[in-house]
């Protein structure tokens, strides 16, 4: 068997039919409703199936359920009895898009680094994965700015591009071989000429994405902490805590673990999806947050994804999936987070100077007091705003208030969802 | 794993999810991209709010009181000894001896047959529900200027306002997908003016913030007309056209002096003046209001300032311009809908109306009571004929809700009977003689109307918890107990009764409702897309009115006893009387206890640091809670949300209403803060 073949389209329903015969067939599907969710398919026939649009959620949620038993616990005659609920799933994902592939092969890093979640990785390890590239971007997708799309080199097990009237079918991993080869009678082996066309739409597709988002200048910039603190105000303003970012996200991965009895004497210990813009994340037994303001929970966020990831996996841990930017309240997204902090001045002695005089005209602060903080920051080498809060001469939210005028919200006339009838 | 489309159960953004269920149980939500207003994300409350469904505190089976204890019945014991009991008040002292509770977070078919069950079966008038307590001054003020007590103009529209009024609303905490459409609207260069007594955050956003003193709002909202008149940016061929009572209106104005905005609201009038002409000077402007306006002796007062305020400049009437009142429940505007109200009938038909109590009792084949009914609050305060001795309760909690709770309390527990439906054991099912288990939204078919007039389908995703069963099942059961049977197969059988006896919901079928995202009412008939925006081309009432408001101050404020002004409130992590909110775990651990908003300055001067447990007194009672220092309120101002069972804001707030509603004064009462050691 080659490493590329043809798969004709007549021939999909009957080769995926053939497969969900073996394993849960998992590929979005547009419902009644007009959404495309991700859903088990028990009859090919019945459904249909849309390659076209990003489904609400990610895959993720197959993985790392948003509520998920780990065990049961009974009390009887003041013992403990336990009983774990390990999943054990032979799956297949058909019609992933590329950055969600990708972010599946993130979480496998992550659940298997320092120990191995077995919660995690009994649904994964019998799990294989078929892209279909994207052809057709949609307007917030950024994959190929975070390097995990439109098309894979990589990581699947088969990638199909859509020639039109046939699947182009790259095989990756084994078991994509596997089950090629197992169906072969729906195949033949492609051609150059198949080759070519199938090369073609990948360029084509490269040059189709109207969002480019500069991920090197961000994370550099961040490392070297030359991110204004003001902006982390606005957008620890703009931030409502909904959660939705870390919840829609298909490489956030956080959890909580709680006990929910069912009654006295028997419950369960579950784990539950988290999101780090919450107080309650970082909020410390005595109520103690050392992340109280919004702001800095945002910026936790934000530096989780970009620097962090960077420093230990060599990428961020963005897929540039676009999820984030459609659904958030606020705009306090990854495309309009990266274009504020390389769009504004860096941080530096001129943007102090700017600060003074947005405070000087707001009559917040006095031509003495700027003096006085603008010498002592200069052997501090604190941002001008923090030392002007330190030094009592100004609060933060005489700040926010003087520059939420001056600044506004970022330049970006799309909103991020459908806009409602 | 199946997944099932339904309306959130929480605020009255209304919307749409899918909730994901599992061998029975629901494991997760997920937010619909195509419905208008989720647009693909919940607030908080909405991704995680389901768990309260299995939470282990939910009623599985009947209970009866039983030497003092409630204790496990049959549905057929509790049913009868409900029947029993109020048919004999009802023999004793008559129909208007018994009162009603109906309920802003049940469906729209639940309230109904409740309302019906009240005044058909038990005879009285005596039917109520939470919109007492928060947008009664809609209903009747809005009603009294534009003769629709409802949201003129659809949630989406405000994405395209020119310029955003907002008083009284902390819309990203309370509302939070309405202050998604207010971001995208300054996205698109709007401009955003905030009123309100604290700086919440949405006026971080606002081009001017205006913070005026609690209780002042008919002060601002007359000055900035009187700057708006004086300067001629009213809209002149509109007041001609389509309103009346003008002349004496603007004579009310012009005797109306300038200089009492600054002493008596603190706000500056070159402030307000800026504000003026912001908001009259464009031609599509929105003014978004809630409790901040309504719960005050003077709530009618204030909201019919503001309807003044849009007609004087033109602002109703058109698409992206017009008045909204949000509600809080996921369907209080329903309940008002249905007429779980007092003085009216299903889609605000007058009870006092011959031919529509005709109509009413043609098609119920009964005589309806004719004795006006009481209020919610009145139901509580009532003495000789006018009391109330035995009541049935669904889905509310007063014990908690209702102001000055201790007098609440009381009257709860000197009620001859009471019945309780309800998911949890609430504090007020806790006074109950019987308390009857019913299903919660997960668990039942029916429709909610969110604030927009949207109405909606909400879809069974599981069988009723233990024994528990959906209210409109156990209206049913009991109503049949009463000599009354009612015979339903399911609630759409019961919106088909809605819509033949409901001009506004004329329209609204089932089927009618299984594609798209609900319908608007006004929909008067089968044919009928419904109605967005309301007013169109003349106000439902004719023409609008203008009235000559003055200013009232509020009942109760600080003097040297207690200097302190409070307002109480929601939060965003929190739903009312925290019966679901506190059983999530995300919710919980997001505001796990009670606390009072503090002004810094203030707190020094008490000698009280952040997390210090204070003690809050008024002069009904008091309360301990923990310090959080904040500028968000201002000086001689403190903040209490009402979701915590153990230090209820309400043991301190007074219950004098306003006497056209009835609605109590929670914005406003005085008290005194001591440091605990
Ligand atoms: S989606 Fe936006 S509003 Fe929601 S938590 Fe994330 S950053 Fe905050
Ligand atoms: S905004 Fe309201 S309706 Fe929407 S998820 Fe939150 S509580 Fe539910």
């Amino acid at each position: 068997m080659p490493d590329d073949v043809i798969l004709n389209k007549e021939h999909l329903k009957s080769f995926l039919r053939k497969i969900a015969k073996e394993r849960e067939l998992i590929a979005p599907v547009k419902n009644r409703h007009g959404d495309t969710l991700f859903e088990v398919v028990s009859s090919v026939d019945d459904v249909t199936f849309d390659l076209e649009t990003r489904p609400v959620v990610s895959p993720k949620s197959f993985f790392l359920p948003p509520t998920e038993t780990l065990f049961h616990y009974q009390r009887k005659e003041g013992k403990y009895l336990f009983k774990e609920v390990l999943p054990k799933l032979s799956r297949v994902f058909f019609g992933l898009r590329s950055c969600d592939l990708w972010a599946i092969l993130f979480l496998d890093v992550v659940f298997q680094e320092d120990f191995k979640d077995l919660y995690y990785l009994n649904r994964r390890q019998d799990t294989i994965l078929i892209n279909v590239g994207c052809r057709e971007p949609m307007k917030n997708c950024f994959c190929k700015s975070a390097k995990s799309g439109p098309f894979l080199t990589q990581g699947y097990d088969l990638q199909f591009t859509d020639l039109g009237d046939r699947f182009f079918v790259e095989i990756g991993r084994p078991r994509g071989r596997e089950l090629v080869e197992k169906w072969d009678y729906f195949f033949r082996p492609a051609t150059n000429k198949d080759r070519d066309e199938q090369y073609e739409i990948v360029l084509e597709a490269e040059s189709k994405f109207e969002r480019i988002v500069d991920f090197d200048t961000a994370i550099s910039r961040f490392m070297n902490n030359e991110v204004d603190d003001a902006l982390w105000e606005e957008l620890g303003d703009r931030c409502q805590g909904c959660g939705g970012c870390a919840y829609v996200c298909p490489t956030c991965y956080c959890f909580d673990m709680v006990d929910r009895p069912i009654s006295d004497s028997e419950g369960e210990r579950v784990r539950i999806h988290d999101a780090c813009t919450l107080a309650g994340f970082t909020r410390l037994a005595g109520g103690h947050n050392p992340r109280h303001e919004r702001s800095r929970r945002v910026r936790r966020r934000f530096y989780h994804k970009l620097p962090f990831a960077q420093e230990r996996y060599h990428r961020p841990s963005c897929v540039g999936c676009g999820r984030c930017v459609e659904i958030c309240f606020g705009r306090v997204d990854m495309i309009h987070f990266i274009r504020m902090v390389c769009e504004r001045p860096e941080k530096s002695s001129q943007a102090s100077l700017r600060l003074g005089e947005i405070l000087l005209d707001a009559g917040l602060l006095s031509a003495e007091g700027l003096k006085i903080a603008l010498e002592k920051q200069a052997g501090t080498g604190k941002p001008l705003g923090t030392q002007l809060v330190e030094d009592g001469l100004i609060t933060t939210e005489e700040i926010v208030s003087a520059l939420g005028l001056q600044l506004g919200m970022p330049g970006t006339p799309e909103t991020g969802g459908v806009i409602g009838r | 794993m199946h997944r099932v489309l339904t309306t959130c159960c929480f605020c009255a953004c209304g919307c749409n999810l899918y909730l994901e269920v599992k061998n029975g149980k629901v494991v997760g939500v997920i937010p619909s991209r195509q419905h208008p207003i989720a647009r693909g994300n919940l607030c908080l409350k909405g991704w995680n709010g389901f768990e309260f469904v299995h939470h282990k505190d939910r009623l599985k089976y009947p209970l009866i009181r039983k030497n003092g204890r409630l204790v496990e019945a049959t549905w057929n014991e509790a049913l009868e000894l409900v029947a029993q009991r109020l048919s004999q008040i009802k023999e004793r002292h008559g129909g208007q001896s018994l009162g009603v509770l109906s309920s802003g977070k049940c469906s729209n078919e639940e309230n109904y047959l409740l309302m019906k069950f009240a005044r058909a079966v038990l005879k009285t008038n005596n039917v109520d529900h939470c919109a007492r307590l928060c947008h009664s001054p809609t209903v009747v003020g809005l009603g009294n200027a534009f003769g629709s007590g409802a949201m003129t103009n659809s949630i989406s529209e405000l994405a395209r306002a020119k310029v955003i009024l907002v008083t009284g609303s902390n819309t990203t905490e309370q509302h939070p997908q309405i202050a998604r459409f207010i971001f995208d609207a300054l996205a698109r260069g709007s401009k955003l003016i905030v009123v309100d007594p604290r700086r919440i955050r949405l006026s971080k956003f606002a081009h001017i913030y205006l913070q005026p003193r609690l209780g002042t709002d008919v002060i601002w909202l007359n000055g900035m007309m009187k700057i708006i008149l004086d300067e001629g940016l009213l809209d002149d061929a509109f007041i001609k056209m389509r309103t009346e009572n003008f002349r004496a209106f603007s004579e009310h104005l012009r005797k109306f002096d300038l200089e009492q905005v600054e002493a008596v609201s603190g706000i500056a009038v070159e402030d307000l003046r800026r504000a003026a002409r912001m908001y009259a000077s464009v031609k599509r402007a929105m003014i978004i209001y809630s409790m901040g306006i309504t719960q005050h002796i003077c709530g009618t007062d204030n909201v019919q300032s503001i309807a003044n305020m849009a007609m004087l400049t033109g602002h109703v009437e058109q698409e992206c311009t017009g008045v909204g009142p949000l509600r809080g429940q996921n369907n209080v505007q329903g309940a008002c809908d249905m007429g779980a109200l007092p003085g009216t009938l299903p889609g605000y038909q007058s009870i006092a109306d011959e031919g529509i109590r005709r109509k009413f009792e043609k098609t119920w084949k009964t005589d309806l009571p004719l004795a006006p009914g009481l209020t919610e609050i009145g139901m509580f305060h009532g003495t000789g004929d006018k009391k109330v001795r035995g009541m049935f309760i669904m889905g509310e909690n007063p014990a908690m809700s209702h102001p000055d709770l201790r007098a609440t309390r009381r009257a709860l527990a000197a009620l001859e009977f009471l019945a309780v439906s309800d998911i949890f054991l609430t504090e007020t099912a806790q006074f109950a003689d019987v308390v009857l288990p019913a299903a919660s939204f997960a668990e039942k078919d029916g429709t909610f109307t969110s604030t927009e007039r949207r109405i909606q389908r909400v879809r069974k995703a599981i069988s009723p918890i233990g024994k528990s069963n959906p209210d409109w099942q156990i209206i049913c059961e009991l109503s049949a107990r009463m000599n009354y049977p009612m015979h339903y197969e399911s609630p759409a059988e019961i919106m088909e009764e809605i819509a033949l006896l409901t001009p506004i919901y004329g329209g609204i079928y089932y089927d009618r409702l299984e594609h798209g995202w609900g319908l608007f009412w006004p929909c008067p008939n089968r044919d009928h897309p419904g109605t967005p925006f309301l007013h169109k081309g003349s106000f439902v009432r004719g023409k609008g009115r203008f009235d000559c408001i003055s200013y009232r101050p509020p009942e109760e404020t600080p003097d040297d006893q207690y200097p302190f002004y409070l307002t109480t409130g929601r939060i965003y992590a929190h739903w009312h009387t925290g019966s679901m909110s506190r059983r999530v775990t995300a919710l919980s651990r997001e505001r796990p206890e009670a606390f009072v908003e503090i002004n810094p300055r203030d707190a020094k001067r008490l000698g009280v640091a952040n997390r210090d447990t204070v003690r809050v007194t008024s002069r009904r009672g008091e309360i301990t809670l923990k310090a959080r220092l904040t500028d968000d309120v201002p000086e001689k101002t403190v903040f209490i949300s009402f979701h915590f069972a153990e230090a209820p804001a309400n043991i301190l707030t007074h219950d004098r209403c306003d006497p056209g509603v009835g609605i109590p004064e929670f914005k406003v009462c005085a008290v005194r803060l001591e440091g605990v050691k």
